[in-house]
């Protein structure tokens, strides 16, 4: 009774991608080209969140990991100029190493998840690779379907309301505050952009101590 | 489930709505004005039409009489009764006199933006919610809201180097200490299922102590007691209790003294209200299992707190540390977990706050006449020969010290006095002597203030810049509260005995 699943054919491309994306993370030489397979490499394990029917904790994945962690991480690398090093060729030393903590974790994960995991109660194990499990019938979403988010917005909407308003006051009083410290607080002149001021910034003349 | 968003019940908040809406013009208003092309200084402007703001709210608040009975809005997240609301009006005059004092140093040191009264009135807003939390997310979102605002207002003064070095100090720190209390709030969630305080005191009314040691057998309060204790470390690490008070000194002295102000004194009420929710409402059924810690760590900081401040040479470091001694003196009353415990609490906290904004204002209101005009934190000798400046004032500032020391004709030494009573009358006799102790130990340093004030052999004092208008009145109102609560303390203990009755019957 094997059946084909589109999702787990979609989630095995973004999981060879996302271990594709790590390997590139650890091994490219310049740092912005790491910083942006790291980027990759969690919008993959958040579509693949997405998936397995997380919506909401894929959302996280990419609001939170993409669009302000890494991103602050690419701004770093940029301004901190760190130019491509050369470093010697010896991965060969740690590859010893590398593989045996990598059978260690791998016998530990294996492990714990066969303990926990080894019975699905919804299907005979029988009949199925056990991979290909990740898509069982719940018959309450075929009734009455509800996406997380939804369900979640459902709630943040109606009970708890004051405490998402109040959320947004910290999140106006998180833009208030950055913006009222990073200006110097004197407008004479114009707030445009002067592109020769930034270019001849360094290192020296960036900071000011009173 | 109710769909509508917020109906006519939830009435009772109609003054924090105010507050809100007021917020958001302001916010309107200044950012609008300040594109014009003069770029005009908004920060008196604003500053007033904050201090009007708050004026209306106590207006608001005083009118709303719904807030007697107790309700719960908002799907039970929040409570509006007794205790809330008269810790609002205290904060919120407390606030007003607050902004009207530091209105001559802002100007003075040049805090020229407009946002930053603005978050000041965001933090009394994050104020005004911890105080009427009934619940851990509304109670989480309201400490963020406010030590967010704190951890702005710290690095305000943007070309000292200190004030950023505290705002960042103050930042790691304060965000280490959300993180525990989230952690206690999620280890509660895990055993109980519940985040309400209400429900939480429904759960564990039956263990009240020595009422059945059969039913008590059957739960299991190991791992309730540790999200007990991390909500405690949590808490009292804002509060700035003894073995977690080092962030504090550092904090206050090198932020600006217009945020010191709101750092020192006024945050801690709503914390410790609180903190009085959560421990003596909640979970008052569990006495035994946090009130050992909580007295240890009180009698611990009410030590710290008087034989530190013997060796500080700065104003603002005594200060600090004597702040920390007197939560400790809150906390004794506070663990013995009776009602003449929360009576004592109120009472105490708002002589404290009283005190504090009286010293506090007299220090902004000196300004030095020296030549390093960048030096504002002053040392206990710059104080030398105030008399002779102006002896009205020094005046004051004795008679506040001999009040926040414990002098018998003053009203400092009631709250004192009833704090060591209700610390014997539930037993607790060690605590009592150590802090009578530290006490008398504490007074040797108010005391070491008041003769640099008057008795100091030095020739020449420092000249200050002559006062304003508004700050002498300031200073001497708050004086004057004092003799009055000295002469008829009647007022004060009716109060505070109300709220107590107030506190359990829900």
């Amino acid at each position: 009774m094997y059946s084909f699943y589109f999702e787990n054919f979609i989630s095995f491309i973004f999981a060879g991608l996302l271990l594709l994306s790590a390997l590139l993370t650890i091994t490219s030489k310049s740092s912005v080209h790491s910083v942006l397979f790291l980027v990759l490499s969690f919008i993959c394990s958040s579509i693949i969140l997405f998936l397995i029917e997380c919506e909401f904790v894929s959302f996280l994945f990419l609001i939170i990991y993409v669009g302000a962690i890494a991103i602050f991480f690419l701004f770093v690398v940029m301004m901190l100029d760190v130019k491509v090093s050369e470093t010697p060729n010896d991965y060969i030393k740690f590859f010893v190493f590398g593989f045996i903590f990598m059978f260690f974790f791998v016998y530990l994960i294996s492990s714990v998840s066969s303990d926990t995991f080894n019975i699905n109660p919804y299907f005979d194990i029988k009949h199925y690779i056990n991979v290909h499990l990740n898509h069982h019938s719940n018959w309450y979403y075929k009734i009455d379907y509800l996406s997380e988010v939804k369900s979640l917005g459902q709630v943040i909407y109606t009970f708890y309301v004051l405490q998402f308003l109040i959320s947004g006051f910290i999140l106006l009083l998180a833009v208030i505050g950055s913006t009222s410290l990073t200006t110097t607080g004197i407008y004479i002149g114009s707030k445009n952009q002067i592109p020769f001021k930034q270019i001849s910034r360094n290192l020296k003349n960036a900071i000011n101590i009173f | 489930m109710n769909n509508s968003l917020i109906l006519l019940k939830n009435i009772g908040l109609i003054s924090e709505m105010f507050f809100c809406m007021s917020l958001i013009y302001l916010i309107l208003f200044g950012s609008v004005l300040s594109t014009h092309k003069k770029y005009p200084i908004l920060q008196k402007i604003i500053l007033n039409l904050s201090i009007l703001i708050l004026f209306l709210y106590i207006l608001l608040n005083l009118n709303n009489n719904l807030s007697v009975t107790g309700n719960l809005l908002f799907n039970f997240t929040i409570i509006d009764d007794y205790l809330s609301f008269f810790s609002k009006i205290f904060i919120t005059s407390f606030c007003l006199i607050c902004l009207l004092v530091i209105k001559n140093y802002i100007k003075d040191q040049k805090l020229n933006q407009f946002e930053y009264s603005i978050i000041i009135m965001i933090s009394i807003l994050g104020f005004f919610l911890l105080c009427s939390s009934n619940d851990f997310i509304t109670a989480y979102l309201a400490i963020e809201l406010q030590s967010l605002a704190f951890y702005i207002m710290a690095a305000f003064k943007k070309d000292s180097f200190f004030s950023v070095e505290a705002g960042l100090k103050y930042f790691i720190l304060g965000s280490f200490s959300s993180a525990l209390l989230l952690f206690g709030f999620s280890l509660i969630y895990g055993l109980t299922g519940t985040l309400n305080l209400t429900d939480l005191k429904d759960l564990f009314f039956f263990l009240y102590p020595n009422a059945n040691v059969t039913v008590e057998t059957s739960v299991n309060t190991e791992l309730l007691q540790v999200a007990l204790f991390f909500l405690l470390t949590s808490l009292l690490f804002k509060l700035s209790v003894a073995p977690l008070h080092v962030w504090s000194p550092d904090v206050y002295e090198n932020s600006p003294t217009s945020s010191t102000i709101f750092f020192a004194v006024i945050s801690k009420l709503s914390l410790l209200v609180f903190t009085a929710r959560i421990f003596q409402f909640s979970f008052h059924g569990l006495i035994y299992n946090w009130r050992y810690l909580l007295l240890l760590l009180a009698v611990l900081s009410v030590i710290i707190g008087s034989f530190t401040a013997i060796s500080q040479k700065k104003l603002k470091s005594l200060l600090t540390y004597s702040s920390v001694s007197h939560i400790g003196y809150l906390l004794i009353s506070f663990s013995s977990g009776t009602f003449e415990g929360i009576q004592n609490l109120l009472a105490y906290i708002f002589i404290y706050m009283l005190a504090g904004l009286c010293i506090w204002s007299i220090f902004l209101v000196l300004r030095l006449k020296t030549f390093y005009i960048k030096k504002k934190n002053k040392d206990l000798t710059d104080m030398s020969l105030l008399i002779k400046m102006n002896s009205g004032l020094a005046l004051c500032f004795s008679i506040v010290l001999f009040s926040i020391a414990g002098f018998p004709p003053l009203v400092g030494f009631f709250t004192k006095m009833n704090i060591f009573l209700t610390s014997i009358e539930s037993f607790m006799y060690f605590a009592a002597i150590v802090a009578i102790l530290a006490s008398v130990v504490s007074t040797f340093y108010y005391i070491r203030v008041i003769k640099i004030l008057y008795f100091e052999e030095v020739i020449v004092g420092n000249l200050y810049y002559s006062l304003n208008y508004i700050e002498p009145f300031i200073v001497t109102s708050t004086f004057f509260c004092f003799m009055f609560f000295f002469i008829d303390p009647t007022y004060l203990y009716l109060i505070s005995y109300k709220i107590g009755l107030l506190f359990y019957f829900f």
